[in-house]
């Protein structure tokens, strides 16, 4: 009776059905929200279909795909290189994409670019996770020295240029006397060890952030709650905390990824990122910037590639931001003041703290000067 | 570019106009085509160049890029320049440079009266004398790795020729200068003296210390010729002004002190606005050579060819001259119907990959497999063919096809092995090794970069493993023969098709030998070659030496680049040239419409 | 407070030391500056190895050359000491020369495109956030992502295309053909429809309106040949400025206050008056006069505002002197339309204003308004390039921290009282949902510092930036060090400034001293 009462309340009042007043559980709470965000949903599509699409079709890891060309393999030219497929009538062609002036197809080193472009994505959003959780929660949980240290440290490498590491990087993969394990590791692995660097620096604005989380939930009375009953820090952290965190750590986690995407690409056109012969979406485009009036499949190919990946990732983030977050919910404020405030009550949050701005740049004070 | 060195350049022109010439039955040394009446006078043009200007002497081994050179070119005169028929036209309203005896080979130089430095200064055999010191290398005396004596001059030309001669014999007026030569030397004529003199002796002087142009002269016939087996102190005169030369007039603005842009040509220049763009104006005094009819030139710089012809479009550039390419090409044929006018045509350079005679490549049969795996039809068809439908692979490496002794030369040295690719060839003589080859080549040029991917895809079928070892335009130039690499890809802008030009690359040991080939018998014939006057024993010679390049498995030619070049309708005047001068080779007949 | 900063800046000079140090051995780790010397057969090659070792210091090992290039750099903290020294380049400028004028050439890159991006950031978002879930928040969020999404040097090479080419063919003959105005008119007309809230009708009236409007401005526009004699004339200043004092007394002090609206008008009256009188002093006109007027503006209008009075003399004084303003830069806007046919013909433009490169036209001469009028065709496109990308960022964050607030109690106690939704919105909402956002503004100026690389790269402007990337590729440490220091400098201060400002403005912080 109640739950009905919430519901039909809220709704009069601008806002959409409650439905954590329903009982849910948070995970069904977050995917229901999710889900009915359509924008992420179309952006899962995309981003699913893409990447299986890049992953199958030229093959991984040197398993074989079901497309007939690899990126670096040069066929003779078809139709002058123009792309073969057409709509109507649909058709597929010889070379969907068509092929540059040597031959290469366009389809496969598109594809290819994908893949190493969705790597390097999600290695760097892997590394930058974790590290930034772990830095994070031990400055924010701790406190103490070691957020004096582990601080003063983001401090430090929030301002060393990553232009400057790719190119360090990249001088050492080039350098072919040096012989180290790391250079032929390098030399070998290109994409594999630009998404660690990158990495590794661009923990920085996601440990501020889980530090700032960390920071308001340990004051949280279910904190004090398990440390009675004599949880472990450990367990305090990653069983009580961590959980109450994850939203911000995901939506932030996916935007520091659809910006990897764009920073491998800056920096594989001006000249530190990705090498050829290898390839990815960042190198193909800038190879290709000739072409841009005259044979314009080999820039727009790849360049709807990435905008389709960076769009995906963001809309997904973003559906995961508002899923995430309590307070956001279909607010109409014309209509909230049209019907009075009963909207209040309906909005006191789930246990989930979400005072901390989503943006991954933002961090707050960076010195502990929010005080409660 | 930075092997846009004026000497080789005019290397280049000279041989070729010597070839050339001799086919079209055309006696060089046609007068200049005076600047046709019609043309309006004044207005201005703005030019798009790569490279920023940095120096004001593009003699200099950190200064020679193209720029440097062309500004130079514009705003010095001399006693002749190369036309774009290859020709070496003398400028007789300058000087007469005169042969005034064969055996021993006897040049006279006489400079007119009148001619004068933008400050007001007499342009005199000082100005000569000064060229001469700093081409011949007279005296240097430091040994090969610079650990005793002391090198002066840092000339990034080739001494070889001008080396013959001893200090010159010079006339009472001041004006006139006399070489002779130990040995003939067939490329007398665009030895010394023009394009442009463009080092003003009295400047170097005041700022040594030194009282006059006399006293230069005077210092300088004092000194002996430099021997690196018996070194000298240095003179610190003479190295305050080396030093001088060398690095003194490097700058990226306008000097505040104006004797270090004198002028003795058709312009000056005006102002540098720093990496951003370069203006000359005419020069007032100017009447002793082809006259101008713009009144003022303005070089911009853009490095990227879409960026140069987006500029051409929205009228910021009149002037362009990218790196062809087919889409470039495309682009700027699309612009035709705007008015603006492109020519096509064929470059005295060519591509070439080669290959150094150390690490992987340091066993000849390596050397043999990967020149089997090259594919150059291929490379050909897809690069250049639809810029030049009658395009070819290159079968020499020192004549190119508008040359008479190509057909037989290509026939003979063995060029024939290479025509097509031969992975089971290569396979063979690898022998189931696979060595690891780096190859260098200039990553912001598409033809280098398709054509280093042709080769890695092929190579890579015969068993090697290719690195790439591309690098940026800034940097590939710098790294040539620095040992960074296996072999490397890029362009000669004359090798080979001049006998100047010859030595230069192919002798053991010389400057741009960067892949140190090195053969005594081949070193002997280009000694010989460089004093040899005789067009057909030249021939022979050239392909003599040739065909031992081919023998040694030095690497493969590719292709003749082709050249582009699109003015707006603004302009008119503007005529395709082949050589590194491009468009600059006629500035004067420029006119704005 | 003091004790504050103190530490802040103690510790902010500690984190330079050591970012700089290891910046310093990184890129000295990051190749041999000798290198190309290596392998050279020319005589001249220890000479020149010398030299670069000389005037590089590379006989010090790295570790131990960061102190004396330290020694340099410390000196540029003493004042008026001139003594600043932070090493030469490889081409042996010295770096305190390279990099004055990349910091100029950078700075007139982007600082209009950073504030335009912030201004209009800020306020999409705001709106986006007001009207949650609508199709204009769907659409300005796919747009901000789409933008967000592109590679800028593929928006640069589009936008020369279109932007600078395409628009100087059309200025040629700027005749707006009657389809084309009416096509114009309807998708603005569109846009309006859908971005407006409300009712089906009172959309579409809206739209049919806007399309009216525009598509008769256009027509207006081509039959006077206004794109090549371009003018706003004291009539339309008028109306204009009518239209602005209404505006912003409704969103700074409420159509409700009569006086304030009063003040605001007579405000634009006075500007119009004053429109006649400046014109002969506006031919002289320099850079430090326009400061001063534009100061001026806002004085008179905070002084119409003051004799006004009304119940509430400050919004009277507030709105007035916005309104003043802004009236004079719409006077502003108009000389320099008045300098347009000038600079268009000027011989050196000829007829061809967007510019696709450089900042400035070479070798052009002419007043304080046709090199502004240059400036601006230079920069218009490298602007609007770098505006498009960093759009997203701030439309999203202020969107999500309006969002954030409007779902605040305090929010919901100032509906309570009665408080019109502007005061809400306006007083206690954007004030607060501001707060934040204040820190990404400070990083964001901070980062700038650092130069647009690839925006420069594109648009051949010799930048920080191109300095920096330079610097890297030739394994030049000076030039690296040298801007690394600027871009840390400013970062810091910003950030400093961007926590004192939290604190000022957000009362539940407080900083510890």
């Amino acid at each position: 009776m109640a739950e009905d009462e919430a519901s039909r309340i809220s709704a009069a009042a601008g806002i959409e059905p409650v439905l954590e007043a329903k009982g849910l559980s948070q995970g069904q709470i977050v995917r229901k929200r999710f889900l009915g965000h359509s924008g992420a949903i179309i952006g899962l599509v995309v981003f699913s279909f893409i990447f299986i699409l890049a992953f199958t079709s030229v093959g991984y890891l040197g398993i074989p795909g079901w497309w007939k060309y690899t990126h670096e393999e040069v066929s003779p030219l078809v139709n002058g290189g123009a792309p073969t497929s057409s709509l109507w009538p649909l058709a597929w062609g010889e070379h969907p994409f068509g092929q540059d002036r040597i031959g290469r197809d366009v389809f496969a080193m598109t594809m290819r670019g994908a893949q190493q472009s969705i790597t390097i994505m999600i290695v760097i959003g892997l590394i930058a996770g974790l590290i930034g959780v772990v830095v994070g929660a031990i400055s924010g949980y701790f406190r103490g020295w070691s957020e004096a240290i582990l601080m003063r440290l983001t401090d430090v490498i929030i301002i060393i240029p990553a232009l400057l590491l790719a190119a360090v990087m990249a001088q050492l993969a080039g350098r072919r006397d040096q012989g180290s394990w790391f250079a032929s590791f390098a030399s070998t692995n290109g994409v594999l060890a630009l998404g660690i660097f990158l990495g590794l620096i661009s923990w920085v604005a996601l440990a501020r952030l889980m530090r700032g989380e960390f920071l308001s939930l340990r004051e949280r009375e279910f904190v004090d709650a398990a440390r009675i009953s004599g949880a472990s820090n450990a367990r305090i952290i990653f069983k009580h905390i961590l959980p109450n965190a994850v939203g911000v750590l995901i939506v932030n986690v996916t935007l520091t990824m659809s910006a990897a995407i764009l920073t491998e690409t800056a920096l594989s056109y001006l000249g530190v990122g990705v090498k050829a012969p290898d390839t990815s979406l960042g190198l193909l485009i800038s190879q290709n910037q000739q072409a841009f009036a005259t044979r314009p499949w080999l820039f727009w190919f790849p360049g709807m590639f990435i905008v389709l990946i960076c769009l995906s990732i963001n809309f997904i983030g973003d559906g995961l931001r508002d899923a995430f977050d309590p307070r956001q919910k279909k607010f109409n404020a014309k209509k909230a003041k049209d019907h009075g405030d009963p909207a209040v009550q309906a909005g006191a949050g789930t246990g989930l703290d979400a005072s901390a701005p989503k943006d991954p740049r933002d961090d707050g004070p960076a010195d502990g000067t929010r005080g409660q | 570019m930075r092997l846009g060195r004026i000497s080789k350049a005019v290397g280049v022109a000279a041989a070729a106009a010597i070839a050339l010439s001799a086919c079209a039955g055309n006696s060089g040394g046609t007068t200049p085509t005076t600047a046709a009446a019609a043309s309006k006078q004044g207005g201005s043009a703005t030019v798009v160049e790569v490279n920023a200007f940095n120096t004001f002497n593009p003699n200099t081994a950190d200064g020679n890029t193209d720029i440097n050179s062309k500004v130079s070119y514009a705003t010095h005169s001399g006693f002749f320049y190369i036309d774009n028929k290859l020709n070496v036209v003398r400028n007789e309203k300058f000087g007469k440079m005169e042969k005034v005896s064969d055996d021993p080979l006897t040049v006279k130089y006489t400079i007119n009266d009148g001619v004068k430095w933008s400050d007001g200064t007499p342009v005199t055999a000082a100005d000569l004398v000064l060229q001469w010191a700093a081409f011949s290398g007279y005296y240097n005396d430091a040994d090969a790795e610079g650990k005793t004596g002391t090198s002066y001059f840092s000339y990034a030309g080739d001494p070889t020729g001008i080396a013959l001669t001893d200090f010159p014999e010079l006339g009472d007026d001041g004006r006139s200068m006399t070489l002779k030569y130990s040995k003939p030397f067939a490329d007398w004529e665009i030895a010394i003296g023009g394009p442009g003199i463009d080092i003003p002796a009295h400047v170097l002087a005041k700022k040594a210390g030194l009282a006059d142009t006399k006293a230069f002269i005077d210092l300088l016939k004092g000194m002996p010729r430099g021997d690196s087996k018996a070194p000298k102190p240095a003179n610190a005169q003479l190295k305050a002004m080396a030093d001088l030369w060398n690095t003194g007039f490097d700058t990226k603005t306008l000097p505040a002190d104006p004797s270090l842009y004198l002028s003795n040509g058709p312009f000056l220049v005006k102002s540098i606005n720093q990496d951003q763009s370069l203006t000359m104006v005419k020069n007032k005094d100017y009447n002793w050579g082809p006259e101008a009819n713009l009144d003022e030139i303005t070089v911009r710089y853009i490095g990227e060819a879409p960026a140069q012809v987006q500029a051409l479009k929205n009228g910021e550039a009149d002037i362009i001259a990218p790196q062809a390419s087919a889409d470039t090409v495309e682009q700027l044929k699309a612009l035709e119907s705007q008015g603006v006018t492109v020519d096509v045509g064929n470059q005295l350079a060519y591509d070439h990959i080669d290959l150094n005679y150390s690490g992987p490549f340091a066993d000849k049969n390596v050397r043999e497999a990967f020149m089997k795996a090259v594919p150059r039809a291929d490379i050909v068809d897809k690069i250049v063919k639809k810029l030049d439908p009658k395009a070819a692979p290159l079968d020499s490496q020192l004549f190119v096809p508008d040359q008479a002794p190509y057909a037989e030369s290509a026939k003979n040295n063995g060029s024939s092995a290479y025509q097509g690719v031969d992975i089971e060839g290569a396979k063979k003589l690898l022998n189931g090794a696979t060595p690891e080859v780096r190859i260098m080549y200039n990553k912001d040029n598409p033809n280098r970069v398709d054509a280093f991917s042709l080769i890695s895809e092929s190579a890579t079928k015969a068993g090697f493993k290719i690195v790439d070892g591309g690098l940026g335009k800034s940097d590939w130039g710098k790294a040539l023969g620095d040992g960074s690499y296996d072999a490397t890809i890029f362009g000669w802008s004359n090798s080979g098709v001049g006998v100047s030009g010859v030595p230069q690359i192919f002798k053991s040991g010389n400057d741009s030998n960067f892949n140190q080939f090195s053969d005594p018998a081949a070193d002997k014939l280009m000694d010989e070659l460089i004093v040899t006057t005789d067009k057909s024993k030249q021939d022979g010679l050239v392909a003599q030496i040739d065909k031992m390049i081919w023998d040694s498995a030095y690497g493969l030619p590719l292709f003749q680049s082709v050249g582009v070049d699109a003015y707006s309708d603004r302009i008119t005047g503007v005529k395709y040239m082949p050589n590194q001068t491009g468009v600059w080779w006629n500035f004067w007949e420029w006119a704005q419409k | 407070m003091v004790t504050y900063i103190f530490r802040r800046l103690v510790t902010a000079a500690l984190i330079l030391l050591g970012a700089s140090y290891f910046v310093y051995l990184l890129t000295a780790a990051s190749g041999d500056p000798l290198e190309e010397f290596r392998a050279n057969p020319t005589p001249q090659k220890q000479q020149l190895m010398d030299a670069r070792t000389e005037l590089l210091q590379l006989d010090t090992p790295a570790p131990l050359r960061y102190f004396k290039w330290f020694g340099g750099a410390v000196q540029c903290l003493v004042p008026f000491a001139n003594s600043c020294d932070l090493g030469k380049n490889i081409a042996g400028q010295p770096i305190t020369d390279a990099l004055g004028n990349a910091l100029v050439q950078t700075l007139t890159l982007v600082t209009a495109a950073t504030v335009l991006a912030i201004l209009i950031g800020i306020t999409l978002g705001i709106i986006t956030a007001l009207r949650q879930y609508s199709t204009l928040d769907y659409g300005v969020t796919f747009m901000a992502f789409l933008f967000f999404s592109l590679p800028i040097f593929w928006v640069a090479v589009l936008l020369k295309e279109f932007g600078a080419i395409g628009f100087n063919n059309f200025l040629r003959n700027p005749e707006v053909p009657l389809p084309v105005a009416l096509g114009i008119g309807v998708v603005v007309g569109a846009v309006t429809a859908v971005a407006l809230g409300g009712p089906m009708r009172r959309r579409l009236l809206a739209g049919a309106v806007v399309f009216a409007f525009v598509a008769a401005v256009l027509i207006y526009f081509s039959a006077t040949e206004w794109f090549k004699t371009p003018g706003l004339g004291p009539v339309l200043i008028a109306i204009a400025g009518v239209g602005i004092a209404f505006a912003v007394t409704l969103l700074s002090a409420g159509l409700k206050n009569r006086k304030a609206l009063q003040s605001a008008l007579i405000a634009v009256g006075v500007g119009v008056v004053l429109y006649f009188l400046l014109q002969p002093l506006l031919n002289e006109a320099t850079f430090l006069m326009i400061v001063v007027l534009s100061v001026a503006f806002v004085l008179i209008g905070a002084g119409i505002g003051y004799l006004v009075g009304g119940y509430d003399r400050g919004q009277s004084m507030r709105a007035a002197g916005i309104t003043s303003f802004l009236v004079g830069v719409l006077i502003l806007l108009d000389r320099y339309m008045q300098a347009w046919p000038t600079y268009f013909n000027n011989s050196r433009v000829r007829g061809r204003p967007i510019a696709t490169i450089g900042a400035s036209t070479p070798n052009i001469e002419g007043d304080f308004w046709v090199l502004g009028l240059d400036s601006f065709t230079h920069l218009i496109l490298p602007t609007l390039a770098l505006i498009l990308i960093s759009l997203a960022s701030y439309t999203r964050f202020t969107r999500a921290s309006m969002l954030e607030i409007m779902n605040m109690d305090y929010i919901r106690t100032a509906r309570a009282k009665g408080l019109s939704e502007r005061t809400v919105i306006m007083r206690h909402a954007f004030r607060n949902a501001l707060i934040p956002i204040a820190t990404i503004v400070a990083f964001d100026i901070g980062a700038l510092i650092g130069g647009a690389v690839i925006t420069e790269t594109v648009f051949s402007v010799r930048g920080m930036g191109f300095l920096f990337l330079d610097g890297i590729a030739h394994v030049d440490p000076n030039p690296v060090m040298g801007v690394f220091i600027c871009v840390a400098i400013t970062a810091m201060v910003f950030n400093l400034i961007a926590d004192l400002a939290y604190s000022a403005l957000d009362p539940r912080v407080r900083v510890k001293a």
